[in-house]
């Protein structure tokens, strides 16, 4: 396995596990199967063979927010649904990210101003991680969404716990 | 059978509630301020008969509306002091379609439930319900259908105002 080689003869220790667990985690980011309106349709589309999210280890969408490392908001969310939003995002086991995908779950989107029932924004109910734009986004951003949340798992660590992945 | 004849004949057979009807017209070339009215021929109806209405409409041999295809509701403005009922008919049988409304004052908002005549009414009326705050009497099921059940207010009432938070998330 050449790439733990010399890994642990430097005596360095502590960044090496940080490098190594945050390495096992942005490598199997699996996300829930989840999705609320027209951008699920373009997840769809990621998860499918022309652009296959399987190259970035995050291609086993789970059935069960316990399974999941990575819940995609990918729609619109109302309130009806948002209390559902917040439970599945407190049945997710740590550490877990989020993100929102489309204008309407970054801020409410076309509904905005005339819709009655629409959270203006996830980031209302739960922490949000990444946002990507776009209505829909393309199935590249949400590809490029995925890749920030690589880097910003890539800087995190188990030994001084960042306040959002605790 | 066109507008005219479905008109004739529920005036014929007498069917109860039937209280008139408007066509839609071209403006008058001499007025300049008549617009004409564009859309659909309907029959206007009584709100506390319109059960009884559908269903002669449904069983008389002639018209045979066996299928109602859309019921919903109107809030035409602020200052209007009725909601409109629209109704959507349709015979299966003799391929004809027959628009019918009903007025419901905004002060006492009640009417008849249809769904002792068509059971496709029951998810319709929810629907009424919830957005235009109308009390169908009868209904088997009065409960909301898309809306929170706590939800306060007619959303599509004319005068709604929309809510400030909802179960501490702010709507702002």
């Amino acid at each position: 396995m050449p790439i733990l080689e010399h890994s642990f003869e430097e005596n360095v220790l502590t960044t090496k596990v940080d490098w190594l667990i945050n390495w096992a985690r942005l490598s199997s980011i699996w996300p829930m199967t989840f999705g609320l309106a027209c951008c699920a349709i373009e997840m769809m589309a990621v998860g499918a063979a022309h652009h296959d999210i399987d190259r970035f280890g995050a291609g086993a969408f789970r059935a069960s927010p316990r399974q999941a490392d990575l819940m995609i908001v990918a729609g619109t969310v109302n309130f009806k649904m948002a209390e559902r939003v917040k439970r599945l995002y407190d049945q997710m086991p740590s550490p877990k990210y989020v993100i929102a995908m489309g204008a309407c779950a970054t801020g409410g989107g076309p509904y905005y101003k005339f819709g009655y029932t629409v959270v203006k924004g996830v980031d209302r109910v739960v922490p949000v991680d990444v946002y990507i734009a776009g209505c829909p986004p393309r199935p590249e951003a949400l590809l490029e969404g995925l890749m920030k949340l690589q880097e910003k798992i890539r800087r995190s660590s188990v030994i001084r716990k960042p306040a959002r992945t605790a | 059978m066109d507008f005219q004849g479905i008109h004739d004949r529920l005036k014929a057979i007498r069917a109860p509630g039937l209280a008139g009807a408007d066509e839609p017209r071209k403006p008058d070339p001499k007025d300049k301020k008549d617009k004409g009215r564009a859309g659909d021929s309907f029959v206007l109806v009584d709100p506390e008969r319109l059960p009884e209405f559908l269903e002669v409409c449904r069983d008389d041999e002639r018209l045979r509306f066996e299928l109602l295809v859309d019921l919903s509701a109107t809030d035409p403005s602020k200052d209007d002091p009725n909601l409109w009922i629209d109704l959507a008919l349709l015979s299966v049988k003799f391929r004809h379609r027959l628009a019918v409304k009903a007025l419901v004052p905004k002060a006492k908002p009640e009417l008849p439930s249809s769904v002792p005549v068509h059971r496709a009414a029951q998810w319709h009326e929810r629907e009424c319900a919830e957005m235009f705050g109308l009390v169908f009497r009868g209904h088997p099921d009065p409960r909301h259908i898309l809306l929170p059940d706590d939800w306060i207010g007619y959303p599509m009432r004319k005068d709604y105002e929309f809510p400030k938070e909802y179960h501490g998330i702010s709507c702002e």
